[in-house]
């Protein structure tokens, strides 16, 4: 596949879920609240039927060998590793994410939906890859990873 | 005109009422909750199979970041990706039907409009924090809610499995904390 073909196709899978995600209701910090707090539970119903169809698609690829279009060989099978900083980390995660209502994916959705604040959050989470990056790379003294 | 029996008469035409609220709700900013999530899933997997590459969001935001460092992560797919996500919220917000975001308390729910600062450079800097938050621990998580939870845990890894219960169980948490201290 050629570059030029191959950045027109994850354009499109990124254009197909940043639609997704705003038709979710993920895009909007009044439904994170909702999943939060157990006051309406649609996000949930969202997340899980994504993953339970990814988790069967997944094990059919496995069990049958589906092959990826692009390498001819079975689609694999990506575990990301424990990192270091693994725990420290989700906890951050999961506190800016329950403070702002905004994960990365979100972000950029709501940018594109006008929701303007999102860029705040998008720059901040620049900002806090860059350093995290450079962290892992002291963690681990080589390469940042996954 | 094909002519149908008396009886299902009743039949085509719940049919039909099923097939008008279905286009209706289509046009509308949700989906339903489950037809929506079963569409993310299969858009993940088809890019699985058509690229053997897993969801990612956050990893291309430190390629962001590496474009203003030297030394930084090179950019690749995931940058092109995360253009896409931009592009497909545009799509979003011009399709729906609504008029656009104005940032009211309404729009923002009680909670966030109770949680953040009222004043714009007070948001702004509530905004810029919680996002340093976000990409500082995905980075150092390896991974966000699409790289541990929709691609992770649908692959059954265990860091994304832990990664992915942490998020939640502190992110409920720190929400419910906020809400009690709020009296919201």
């Amino acid at each position: 596949m050629t570059g030029y073909r191959n950045n027109l196709l994850f354009l499109l899978f990124g254009i197909g879920f940043g639609f997704l995600l705003s038709r979710a209701g993920a895009t909007s910090p009044d439904l994170i609240s909702g999943l939060l707090l157990f006051d309406d539970l649609r996000l949930l119903w969202v997340i899980a039927s994504a993953v339970a169809v990814g988790a069967l698609l997944s094990a059919l690829a496995w069990r049958f060998g589906w092959r990826a279009r692009n390498t001819g060989k079975p689609i694999s099978i990506r575990h990301k590793p424990f990192k270091r900083g693994l725990i420290v980390g989700a906890v951050l995660f999961g506190i800016g994410w329950a403070v702002t209502g905004v994960c990365p994916g979100t972000a950029l959705a709501m940018l594109g939906e006008g929701k303007w604040f999102a860029a705040w959050v998008g720059a901040g989470i620049v900002l806090g890859a860059g350093l995290g990056s450079a962290l892992n790379r002291r963690l681990t003294g080589s390469s940042d990873g996954g | 005109m094909v002519s149908v029996p008396e009886w299902m008469n009743g039949e085509i035409t719940a049919m039909l009422d099923t097939l008008t609220s279905l286009l209706s709700s289509l046009q509308s900013p949700l989906w339903p909750a489950a037809l929506v999530g079963i569409m993310i899933g299969l858009l993940a997997f088809a890019q699985r199979w058509t690229t053997d590459q897993p969801l990612s969001c956050s990893t291309g935001f430190a390629q962001i970041a590496g474009l203003f460092a030297r030394g930084g992560r090179q950019a690749d797919w995931r940058l092109v990706f995360l253009v896409g996500i931009v592009l497909g919220g545009v799509l979003a917000g011009l399709t729906d039907g609504e008029p656009g975001w104005q940032g009211t308390p309404a729009e923002f729910g009680a909670f966030y409009t109770a949680l953040v600062p009222d004043s714009s450079l007070g948001s702004a800097a509530w905004w810029l924090a919680g996002g340093l938050l976000i990409g500082l621990g995905a980075r150092l998580a390896g991974g966000c809610t699409s790289g541990h939870t929709i691609a992770g845990v649908a692959m059954f890894a265990p860091a994304s499995l832990t990664a992915s219960a942490i998020f939640f169980a502190v992110a409920v948490i720190t929400a419910q904390l906020a809400a009690w201290l709020l009296g919201v």
